[in-house]
């Protein structure tokens, strides 16, 4: 089975001090779905950093879509990345753009039609339940509100690789099952999830999610279940 | 219309803020004005200087300075006679001598002029090609045989303090000029600097969303030269107004020395490039800037 991404003795510093990531070698399968787990500070924001390309590391090799990631010239750099859904941790919305052009904003830059956007847009706002605030800018809305737009953004272009950071945090319950919903039925489609979180209660949710531990910087069990291919949800054809 | 030209609805959305929102396109207005009131004025310069002096250095006037009347309207004809044997010559034309107490009149007054005081002769001439000096001395030289008390005047030489005046102005426009696209440009630059930053963060944004550099480079670009555009029309459209207004009243006032100093036709099409190259720049400028602060993230 091709891989999605793999790591082979990553490390990670920032600047000149100790390393945040270090040694980190695993493989994630496509249409898998992992849950990133790990204390804050354990560095999973900086892993997944990597994942989403904002970073190169400082030392080992990443492969992504089949392709090295450390030599890929700059320029094809946008292409892997819309290939690539992320939620940040921040959310990072843009401020002066309305609900519904936030969430449009990946497909204009994948430069879809206007009159192709609409019907997509129109139901994800349904989706996350944000259709009366369609033409509300960030600022207007709650914490909770701006993650689901955040979230809505992340996953409607069909990444074939979704990058979450603490994507539940500002939702109540109810809305996080909700949102894991969402992300589930995107793995169906066969796109991989990442999903950084320390909400225990999540990693109940979905059925056959694999697991990885952030120790200090390190994958506290690097010989687990990431070694093998995991039961896949929905094997693509 | 313009607006949908320049960023098409699809831009739009990505960096919505309105165009018109900064300083930007007031400030190019204005210092487009004042850069094209000045090059119009040096241009106009230019062009009196160039006609003007080309003709007044063809010119020349001789005057016989001889007392005694009869001596000299003997003189006056000789002369006449044999300048216009003369190679080079194009014209000579005797000024009557009503016509010189005409002239005279004004600084002299009625009572003198109509007296018996003497004047002195006046003879026109026009070169073919403007004479030196030495082609001056010489023919003055031949004329003293016949006629010992005369003056010989080229009209450029005569002229030749208000042409010094005039190419200075011309070297302080063009100094202004220079300094005014220079405050310019650098006006442009922080315009640029400063859209980038207020969206910074939603470049950042489109950047790891697999914007390109170009993409973002080409939102900016359009947004800067719209505002550029606009700003120069405005100066322009101000400045045609006032060269306009100024040509009237140049016109208006007796022929003379002013008389030439009107824009020609290439000042126009000289004054209309320029807010088109400070579009131009603002646009290259906006590319480089967006362009090197992306090249900045991975
Ligand atoms: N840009 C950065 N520069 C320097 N240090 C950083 C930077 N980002 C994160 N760190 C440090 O790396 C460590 C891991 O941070 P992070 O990846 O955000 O952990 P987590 O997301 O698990 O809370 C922390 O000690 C943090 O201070
Ligand atoms: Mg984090």
């Amino acid at each position: 089975m091709q891989s999605v991404v793999e790591f082979d003795n990553v490390g990670l510093r920032y600047g000149t001090g100790a390393e945040t990531l270090t040694d980190l070698s695993f493989t994630l399968y496509p249409g898998s779905f992992y849950f990133l787990t790990g204390a804050s500070g354990a560095g999973k924001t900086s892993l997944l950093k990597l994942l989403y390309l904002a970073h190169r590391p400082s030392r080992g090799s990443i492969r992504m879509f089949g392709h090295d990631a450390i030599t890929l010239p700059r320029d094809r750099l946008p292409g892997f990345r819309r290939r690539i859904g992320v939620v940040f941790q921040d959310f990072r919305l843009v401020q002066h753009l309305s609900t519904f052009d936030n969430i449009a904003l990946p497909l204009r830059i994948a430069g879809i039609q206007e009159k192709d956007l609409i019907n997509p847009v129109t139901e994800m706002l349904d989706w996350i339940g944000l259709t009366e605030r369609a033409d509300a800018r960030p600022a207007t809305l709650s914490g909770g509100e701006q993650q689901r737009v955040a979230i809505a953004r992340a996953v409607i272009g069909r990444p074939e690789m979704l990058v979450a950071d603490e994507p539940t945090g500002n939702v109540d319950p109810e809305m996080a099952r909700r949102l894991l919903q969402l992300f589930e039925a995107l793995n169906r489609l066969g796109t991989t999830v990442i999903v950084a979180t320390h909400d225990i209660h999540l990693l109940q949710e979905i059925d056959g999610a694999q697991m990885m531990r952030l120790d200090k910087g390190r994958l506290s069990d690097p010989t687990g279940s990431l070694r093998h291919p995991p039961r896949p949800l929905v094997l693509r054809n | 219309m313009l607006l949908d030209f320049a960023l098409p609805a699809h831009d739009r959305k990505l960096i919505p803020e309105g165009r018109l929102s900064g300083p930007m396109p007031w400030v190019i207005a204005i210092m487009l004005f004042l850069t094209l009131l000045v090059a119009a004025i040096g241009l106009s310069l230019v062009d009196a200087v160039q006609k003007g002096g080309a003709d007044l250095a063809q010119r020349a006037t001789l005057q016989i300075i001889e007392p005694d009347p009869v001596a000299r309207a003997t003189q006056k004809v000789e002369i006449s006679r044999m300048l216009r044997n003369v190679a080079g010559i194009s014209k000579v034309e005797p000024v009557p001598e009503g016509e010189v107490r005409n002239l005279l009149k004004p600084w002299l007054g009625n009572d003198v002029i109509d007296s018996d005081i003497p004047v002195p002769a006046l003879i026109d001439i026009r070169f073919k090609n403007a004479p030196d000096q030495a082609t001056l001395t010489s023919l003055k030289k031949r004329l003293k045989t016949i006629a010992p008390k005369i003056r010989l005047d080229s009209h450029s030489s005569w002229m030749a303090p208000f042409f010094q005046l005039m190419s200075s102005l011309i070297y302080l426009a063009v100094a202004i000029f220079i300094l005014l696209l220079i405050a310019t440009s650098a006006v442009v630059i922080l315009a640029v600097r400063s859209t980038l930053n207020t969206h910074r963060t939603t470049i950042e944004i489109m950047h790891m969303m697999g914007g390109t550099d170009l993409q973002a480079a080409r939102l900016f670009q359009r947004r800067v030269a719209l505002d550029a555009l606009l700003g120069g029309s405005a100066g322009f459209g101000a400045a045609a107004a006032v060269i306009l207004a100024l040509g009237g009243r140049i016109a208006a006032v007796e022929p003379g020395l002013l008389a030439g100093a009107t824009l020609p036709v290439y000042g126009w099409v000289a004054l209309a490039t320029i807010p088109l190259a400070v579009t131009g720049l603002a646009m290259l400028m906006a590319r480089w800037t967006v362009v090197s602060a992306l090249k900045k993230m991975l």
